[in-house]
């Protein structure tokens, strides 16, 4: 049984090389209850992507770090901040009420049938993504410590000195 | 030993891959997760299962190339962890979902396991939750069309899995959705008005020895209704949901009846103020997906509890479990939040909650007339000192009824939490979490307390205890750490697990107690 896992595994190592993920085309609800394209929301500016959910504390940890650096950082760059909860159509109001109030500055969309967390293979939460002003993913991260959210900034001031 | 070995090994050849993948034109992404335990003895919980070891694994891996994109999810239990016996018997390897897929900008079509829901899911979800071994997606056809954002029609048909394999059902199901205000072209509104039909359609005589007729179905369709409506406007939204039922047979009833639901919301945000009320009224709506099985994976519709989830370990000791059978209740939820406009490391989060649940019919009781269910009220208040502090303190009052509502006797929990976190510099941080729980009933008071101390962004290890004073005086102790490299974490912990439920959906699993050592890993490519 362990030989057949392996053996898929090894199949797919045979087969590849390595590059970047395109963000998904995946249909989105937004803070209004409309629904937006993924991409539509990308407007060519390079973004970082955080996934969270109600009952993932270190996840609402991360934005709040986010939210609270970010005047600072955008001094120094141009990006996008998009917040994605995963809640369900159980949590999906609490999540509007804690997203609406926390003055968070950025783009909240609700993934409630979590189709876009299936197609970014997002399988925990706390879980980050950089993407590039093209929509390739060029960095994501699991998990969440305090002081971790800047390994996000940095990528985006990688991605500034690329360009 | 050989065993870990080899499952070390499955995981490091694919973490070893750390970004997606170029084949072709298209590319590969995947993700895998891992949960293994080895169970050690423990007198104090009971007997250790006769294979010690268990390890549930999940590998996903997709295929996209522009609009078109394949993939296939393959799930092993080497052999199937404990609680998840429903699951699986022992090892068992098997493909569990699959799917192709072509999207345009106005159309979709895809043919495999379909995941997707019809509304707030009250009449059709299927999804997975692998903490809950649940897996109900519909192996069929899907088609969507949207026309100029007006209106989206959507189709489905295909037969349900039931755990590792798949029920004798055929679904169908038909969603509508119209949106007067892009037609009338509000663009400061939101005005959605949608429908969903769903057919359930299974023989009743696939067992001679079951006669559903002796129960008064005699009907193979099951056919449900909904009615949603969805209004939005400057910071105002309104939600509402009815459904209705034909006749059908839940696992705990002998006769078959019709069911119906209502659901409604409102809510109202202005700057940092943000309050949310739900009302729910639910009346015979448990729907299985096989008339000839029984367990939680065997659901096909979504019934959440709606109650605030913690994240704290004693606040959640013996969380709501909805009753399908009949209930009436809804939840009120309020946000504030006081920011300095000098200082945005400085602010207070408040946080009120109170939800409250009663049976539907007097005939669910034993006195004849309706119970209390389930009560909360809670607040929790958050102050971001500066930079470096961080204080949360939570109040819970919880009420529970032990019977579903069959009888009057409650009880009652007083839950209190404090949580400090301090940061010594951007890379290192302390979290401190201490817990009680005060209750003159059930099984008397508790107490715990976390420690955990993180080095980001990769490392982090933690201890947490949980003891009960008045009965058991029984300690649930845990300790850790967890490593993260990108998209790969590991997580190593030894302990002692308190038996309790895991619910979702309106469905419970009962986790029994265990004490080991538990290595989890998730990574995705």
């Amino acid at each position: 049984m362990m030989k057949r896992l392996l053996s898929l595994v090894c199949m797919l190592m045979g087969v590849v090389s390595l590059s970047a993920q395109q963000l998904p085309d995946v249909k989105i609800e937004n803070a209004q209850g409309k629904i937006v394209s993924m991409r539509s929301i990308a407007k060519g500016k390079p973004m970082i992507i955080s996934y969270w959910s109600i009952t993932c504390k270190p996840c609402i940890q991360e934005l709040n770090a986010i939210n609270d650096a970010l005047e600072e950082w955008r001094e120094e760059a141009d990006f996008e901040v998009v917040a994605i909860s995963t809640d369900d159509a159980r949590m999906k109001a609490s999540a509007k009420t804690i997203a609406s109030s926390r003055g968070w500055d950025f783009i909240c969309l609700y993934d409630d049938k979590q189709t876009l967390k299936r197609a970014m293979n997002v399988s925990l939460t706390p879980q980050s993504f950089v993407v590039d002003a093209n929509g390739k993913v060029v960095f994501s991260h699991s998990g969440y410590t305090p002081g971790s959210e800047q390994l996000l900034f940095d990528k985006i001031l990688e991605l500034k000195k690329k360009k | 030993m050989k065993r870990i070995i080899l499952l070390i090994a499955g995981i490091c050849a694919i973490t070893s891959v750390a970004a997606q993948v170029q084949v072709g034109e298209g590319q590969v992404s995947g993700s895998l997760e891992s949960n293994t335990i080895y169970y050690m003895d423990d007198s104090k919980i009971g007997e250790t299962p006769e294979d010690r070891f268990g390890s549930n694994n999940y590998l996903k891996v997709d295929y996209s190339n522009g609009r078109f994109s394949a993939g296939i999810q393959a799930n092993a239990f080497l052999p199937v962890l404990q609680g998840y016996e429903d699951l699986a018997t022992g090892h068992k390897f098997y493909l569990a979902s699959k799917y192709i897929q072509w999207q345009d900008d106005n159309f979709e079509l895809m043919v495999g396991d379909i995941f997707d829901q019809l509304g707030n899911g009250l009449i059709f979800r299927s999804f997975e939750d692998r903490q809950l071994g649940l897996n109900n997606s519909l192996e069929g056809i899907r088609g969507l069309y949207n026309f100029n954002n007006y209106v989206q029609v959507k189709g489905m048909y295909g037969r349900p899995r039931l755990y590792t394999d798949y029920a004798d059902t055929w679904v169908r199901a038909a969603d509508l959705s119209v949106s007067l205000s892009d037609i009338f072209s509000w663009d400061a509104a939101l005005f959605n008005v949608e429908g969903s039909y769903v057919n359930r359609n299974q023989s009743l005589s696939l067992d001679p020895m079951m006669d559903f007729s002796t129960s008064g179905l005699t009907n193979p369709n099951l056919n449900m209704y909904s009615g949603r409506v969805n209004f939005g406007w400057n910071g105002l939204s309104l939600r509402g949901e009815y459904v209705e039922k034909g006749k059908d047979l839940a696992a705990t009833s002998t006769t078959a009846t019709s069911g119906n639901a209502l659901l409604g919301e409102v809510g109202y945000s202005h700057n940092t103020f943000s309050v949310m009320a739900t009302f729910r009224q639910l009346d015979n709506m448990a729907t299985r997906l096989s008339l000839y099985d029984s367990g939680i994976g065997n659901t096909l519709n979504y019934l959440p509890a709606l109650t605030r989830q913690y994240t704290y370990m004693l606040a959640n000791l013996n969380p709501y479990q909805v009753n399908t059978e009949g209930e009436i209740g809804g939840q009120v939820d309020a946000c504030y939040s006081i920011r300095n406009k000098d200082d945005r490391y400085r602010y207070w989060n408040m946080h009120v909650n109170y939800s409250t649940f009663y049976t539907l019919h007097a005939s669910q009781t034993e006195r004849g007339k309706n119970e209390r269910l389930w009560q909360d009220f809670n607040f929790d208040v958050e102050r971001q000192w500066n930079k470096q502090l961080k204080t949360i303190f939570l109040y819970s009052f919880q009420e529970w009824n032990p019977t579903h509502g069959y009888k009057h006797r409650t009880y009652v929990s007083n839950v209190f939490v404090g949580d400090v976190t301090y940061k010594f510099n951007r890379k290192n941080s302390l979290r401190v979490e201490a817990q009680y729980l005060w209750s003159d009933e059930y099984e008397g008071d508790w107490v715990a307390g976390l420690v955990e101390y993180s080095m980001a962004p990769k490392w982090s290890i933690f201890f947490s205890d949980m003891y009960n004073i008045d009965l058991t005086k029984t300690n649930y102790y845990n300790g850790g750490f967890s490593y993260t490299h990108n998209r790969t974490r590991v997580q190593l912990s030894y302990g002692r697990n308190r038996a309790g439920y895991v619910c979702s959906g309106g469905v419970c699993r009962f986790s029994p107690a265990y004490t080991g050592f538990n290595l989890v890993l998730t990574s995705s490519f």
